[in-house]
Formats: C-alpha cells, sequence, structure tokens
C-alpha cells in the first residue's frame, strides 16, 4: 500500500517535472534559434513556468493578491458550474428513466438528445446569457451565477439523458428474466436491478459533464461579460496582457485545476458508489 | 446478405422502419410547431430567447451568403484542427504502445488533461498567432482533439486479445507485424469513435473559438455579433448552419468508420 503510494507520488514528481522541462526546453530552443513557427516565443508568448507561480503572490488591482482573487473568482465560476451540473445531472437521469418506462416516448425523443451530442450546443452560451438578462423574474434578471448555470445544465443533460437510456437498457437479459419470474414489480426492477447496472453508464456521462460544465461556465461568463469569476478574470487580464500576460497564465492555471478538480470529484463519486472496478480505472 | 432464415420481405421491413421512427417524426413535427406557435403565442416565449422558428428559416435564407461564408471559414478551422490534433495523437499513441509502462504511467494524467477547459486558452493562442489568425483557433480545436484521441487509440491499441498477439508470437512474428497486423486493426474501433467525439470538440473549438477573435465573418463571430445587434433570428441561423455543419462532420467520420470497419462485427450487425 505504502508503495503504491509512494510510486504514485514519485510518478507525479517526474510528470510535473517533465512537463516543466518541457515547457522551459520548448522556451529555451525558440529563444535561443528565434525560430518563429508556429509563433515566436518571448516572455510574452511563453512566460517563465516559475515566474507564473511567483506572480500569484503579487497583489492585483482590487488589492487582493492574485491567488485570493482567483480563488474567489474560481469559486463564483465553481458555484454556476456544480449547481448547473447537479440539476442537469438529476434532470437528465430521471427523463431517461422515464423515456425507458416509455418505448413510443423513447424512440420519438432518443434521435433527438443523441443528436445533441454531435451538434456545437456550448456555441448556444451567448445567446443563452445574455437572452436569460433580458428575463424579468419577480421584476429583475436572474442573477448572473444563474443564468450561467443554465448552459452548465443543458451541457450536463443531453449526456446523462443518453447514458442513463443507454444504461438502464442494458441490464443483463437473463437477470431480468429471473426478476420477472420472481414476479418482481417493475419498480423493484427498477430500483435492484436496472440502475445499478446502469451506473457505470452514468458515471461516464457525468465524468465529461463535470469538464464541460466548467468550460460551460467559463465561456458563459465572457460572451456576457460576468465579470466575478474566471470567465471574467480571463477578460480581464486578456485586455492587459501585453503588460502583464503571467496573470492570463496564472488565471487559466486556475481554470484548469477548476475542471480537473470536478473531474476528480466525479471519478472520486463513481468509485464509492461504484463497487464493481470500474474498466476504467483512473 | 445471405442468411438461411425467411428474410422479410422489402415492404414487411420499410412498414416496420416506419413503425419504428415514427415517434421521432411525429416528435419533430410537434417540435416544429410548438416552437413556431406554442412558445411565441401562447407561453409568450420573447424573441431573445427563442425567436419564431419562420423567423430564424427567413434569416437563413436572407443571409445566406454571409452565413455560407462564415461556416466555409469555421469549418476550415475546425477541419485543420481535427486533422492536425487526431494526427499528431494517433502518432503518439502508436509511440506510447511501444513502450507500455511509460505509457500507462502517463495514462491517467493524459485523462485529467482532457478535463482542462482548454477553449478557456483561446485569448493566449491568440496572443501567440495575432487576433485575426485562424491557427489560433486551428490550435485550439487541435488540442481539443488531441487527449481523446491520444487515449482511445492507446487503449485500443493496448487491449488486443492477448491470444491473437501470442499467436502471432509463435509465428515468430516480429514487433513491427503484430502491430500492423493485429494491434492496429484491432485499435481501430476504439480511434473511431474517438475520431467521432474528436469531430464534435473541433466543431466546438472553431464556434466558440471564433468567439474569442479572428476573421470578421467566421460563423462563431455573426452568432455574436448578431446577438449583440439583438438580430436573434441570425444568430439562431448561424447556430443552425453550425449543427447542420456538426452532424455532417460526425456524419462524414461516421461513414469512413463504416467502410473501414466493414469486417468488424460491430458493424456487421448493424447491416
Amino acid at each position: 500500500m505504502a508503495a503504491r503510494v509512494g510510486k504514485r507520488v514519485v510518478t507525479f514528481l517526474l510528470v510535473l517535472g517533465g512537463l516543466w522541462a518541457l515547457w522551459e526546453g520548448y522556451k529555451w530552443l525558440w529563444e535561443r534559434t528565434a525560430w518563429s513557427k508556429p509563433f515566436r516565443v518571448d516572455d510574452l508568448t511563453l512566460p517563465h513556468a516559475h515566474a507564473i507561480l511567483l506572480q500569484l503572490g503579487e497583489s492585483t488591482s482590487t488589492g487582493d493578491d492574485l491567488w485570493l482573487f482567483l480563488i474567489r473568482a474560481a469559486l463564483f465560476t465553481a458555484k454556476s458550474a456544480a449547481v448547473g451540473f447537479a440539476f442537469g445531472a438529476v434532470v437528465g437521469f430521471f427523463l431517461g428513466v422515464v423515456l425507458v418506462q416509455f418505448d413510443v416516448l423513447r424512440r420519438g425523443i432518443m434521435p433527438y438528445v443523441v443528436a445533441s451530442q454531435t451538434i456545437p450546443i456550448l456555441a448556444l452560451a451567448p445567446i443563452v446569457v445574455r437572452g436569460l438578462g433580458s428575463v424579468s423574474i419577480g421584476g429583475s434578471p436572474p442573477p448572473d451565477w444563474v443564468r450561467v448555470s443554465v448552459i452548465a445544465s443543458y451541457l450536463t443533460f443531453f449526456p446523462v439523458t443518453v447514458n442513463t437510456i443507454r444504461g438502464l437498457r442494458s441490464a443483463d437479459p437473463w437477470a431480468l428474466e429471473l426478476m420477472h419470474s420472481y414476479a418482481a414489480r417493475g419498480w423493484t426492477v427498477l430500483w435492484k436491478l436496472r440502475v445499478p447496472s446502469a451506473l457505470p453508464y452514468i458515471f461516464t456521462a457525468l465524468k465529461i459533464a463535470a469538464t464541460a460544465s466548467v468550460v460551460g461556465a467559463i465561456i458563459g461568463e465572457q460572451t456576457a461579460s460576468i465579470s466575478n469569476g474566471l470567465g471574467g478574470a480571463i477578460l480581464n487580464f486578456n485586455q492587459y496582457y501585453v503588460l502583464e500576460p503571467k496573470n492570463l497564465w496564472a488565471t487559466n492555471f486556475y481554470a484548469a485545476l477548476l475542471g480537473i478538480g470536478f473531474f476528480l470529484v466525479v471519478l472520486l463519486a463513481e468509485k464509492v458508489v461504484v463497487h464493481r472496478a470500474p474498466e476504467r480505472l483512473v | 446478405m445471405s442468411t438461411v432464415e425467411p428474410t422479410p420481405t422489402a415492404t414487411q421491413r420499410l412498414g416496420e422502419q416506419i413503425r419504428y421512427w415514427l415517434p421521432a417524426v411525429v416528435v419533430f413535427g410537434l417540435g416544429l410547431a410548438a416552437w413556431e406557435w406554442l412558445l411565441p403565442d401562447v407561453l409568450g416565449v420573447e424573441e431573445f430567447l427563442l425567436p419564431r422558428f419562420s423567423d430564424v428559416v427567413q434569416a437563413l435564407v436572407e443571409e445566406r451568403d454571409e452565413l455560407l461564408r462564415g461556416a466555409w471559414i469555421t469549418f476550415k478551422e475546425a477541419f485543420g484542427g481535427f486533422v492536425l490534433g487526431s494526427g499528431v495523437a494517433i502518432a503518439a499513441a502508436l509511440v506510447l504502445a511501444r513502450w507500455r509502462p511509460f505509457g500507462n504511467a502517463l495514462m491517467p494524467y493524459m485523462i485529467a488533461a482532457n478535463a482542462i477547459p482548454i477553449i478557456a486558452f483561446a485569448p493566449i493562442t491568440n496572443a501567440w498567432f495575432g487576433l485575426l489568425s485562424p491557427w489560433s483557433k486551428v490550435t485550439i480545436a487541435a488540442v481539443l482533439c488531441f487527449f481523446p484521441v491520444l487515449v482511445n487509440t492507446l487503449r485500443g491499441l493496448t487491449s488486443v486479445d492477448p491470444e491473437s498477439v501470442e499467436l502471432m508470437r509463435s509465428y515468430a512474428a516480429s514487433e513491427r507485424d503484430v502491430f500492423r497486423r493485429v494491434r492496429i486493426p484491432s485499435s481501430l474501433p476504439y480511434v473511431f469513435s474517438a475520431l467521432k467525439v474528436a469531430s464534435v470538440l473541433a466543431m466546438i473549438g472553431a464556434v466558440v473559438g471564433d468567439y474569442f477573435g479572428g476573421s470578421l465573418e467566421a460563423l462563431g463571430i455573426v452568432v455574436l455579433s448578431a446577438v449583440n445587434l439583438s438580430r436573434y433570428s441570425t444568430s439562431w441561423a448561424a447556430i443552425l448552419v453550425a449543427s447542420i455543419m456538426g452532424i455532417a462532420f460526425y456524419g462524414a467520420v461516421a461513414l469512413v468508420e463504416r467502410y473501414a470497419l466493414r469486417w468488424h462485427p460491430s458493424v456487421q450487425r448493424r447491416t
């Protein structure tokens, strides 16, 4: 056990070191030879990796240190993404359950839910966020984070519905027959057999959706100029990129960590909920 | 198709098909009707949320030149990114499959890298290539395609039937032959399912990448500037064009898949 953990830590450090070496090696080689393909490398286009980390300790125009400012922004984005993710996952799951019960409905709706997976629905982000900004609920438009979470929720909803249906229908036919021979009611079959056998499928969708909801939240903030989150911070620092490129890099670094964090949370949940060893163990 | 069972006649099969797809057709009609009348007239959904279907179609027809020009620019970005990202990923997977321990150790990191919101890096690639360059979008699309194709190809190359490899070994086949005759063919289903995902990701990368700059005629810019000018039907029409392109791109990859995998049971069962 300890040996395995030790091995993992060593691998992690090696990968980290390898990435750092790649980064700095690329920068060094391209600067040294002044290659301009694919792009000219200097401190503006590719700052030193350690310089980006050190930048986190600098203070921003808001008065906070950059690391704290970015944590606040990340929490704002995380809230939109998480709420939208949870909502989309719950609705997607229940729609999947309903559609499996009624075959006519499934045949009617499934093709469109599947088709949704082949079109760039993220591109709807600006229309949705701006459009919802013009709606009035109780006299005022919905708060910024709610508008953004709508994007996260529809990005989650579609894959979860598709995979819930696939998973529910993948139940072992022998086991189904056995349940029927015990005169098990539909409800029992659903909860005791179909849902458990659908879980690996559902988690596959949730892992995709976890990342997508973070992406959706960031893009939603950017296209609607909502400034409290990471998307807003990216836009803001992008405007001052020529003055201080490291701020933008640091923000994207946080965005990457947030995406990976969401993914890891779902992965952890999968390990807890799905007792059988998932085939794609990370 | 040769089979000993009595095959249903063509009319019977057609009837079955119609019965199977009828609900989907009905839903399509109901959906369009709801979009056209129920939402705006009965539920009072405003234009800025979802313009009437006929308005969107009208915008599509009236501004077809602008939309098609944008679609072509954006498609080139997406396709370039798709080819670049998938090509590099497949090459990398072939290398990593030769050094299994190395590939296995990196696998979790490649999967985690897939969770990075790469589109958020569009402003940085703009700083690299210049605001108007298509290369920033190609790069974003390529990086988006890279990780899923890499992971799936590697998985396909390494999850071959051990008995086939053993058989090859017993014929004294070289490592190269094992790759050519066993590993690569049996990885193809994995590669194609990744390529289908990548085709969608490339479209997303190109359209959403457009939001951050680039040619003023690109499709994503049309969406964004139309929203800014409150020409909602135009932006929906542009989204519609992007969706049709997405489906066509995906369908094209699926067609190539069916052709390349004629021999594979998963394809033969369907026909």
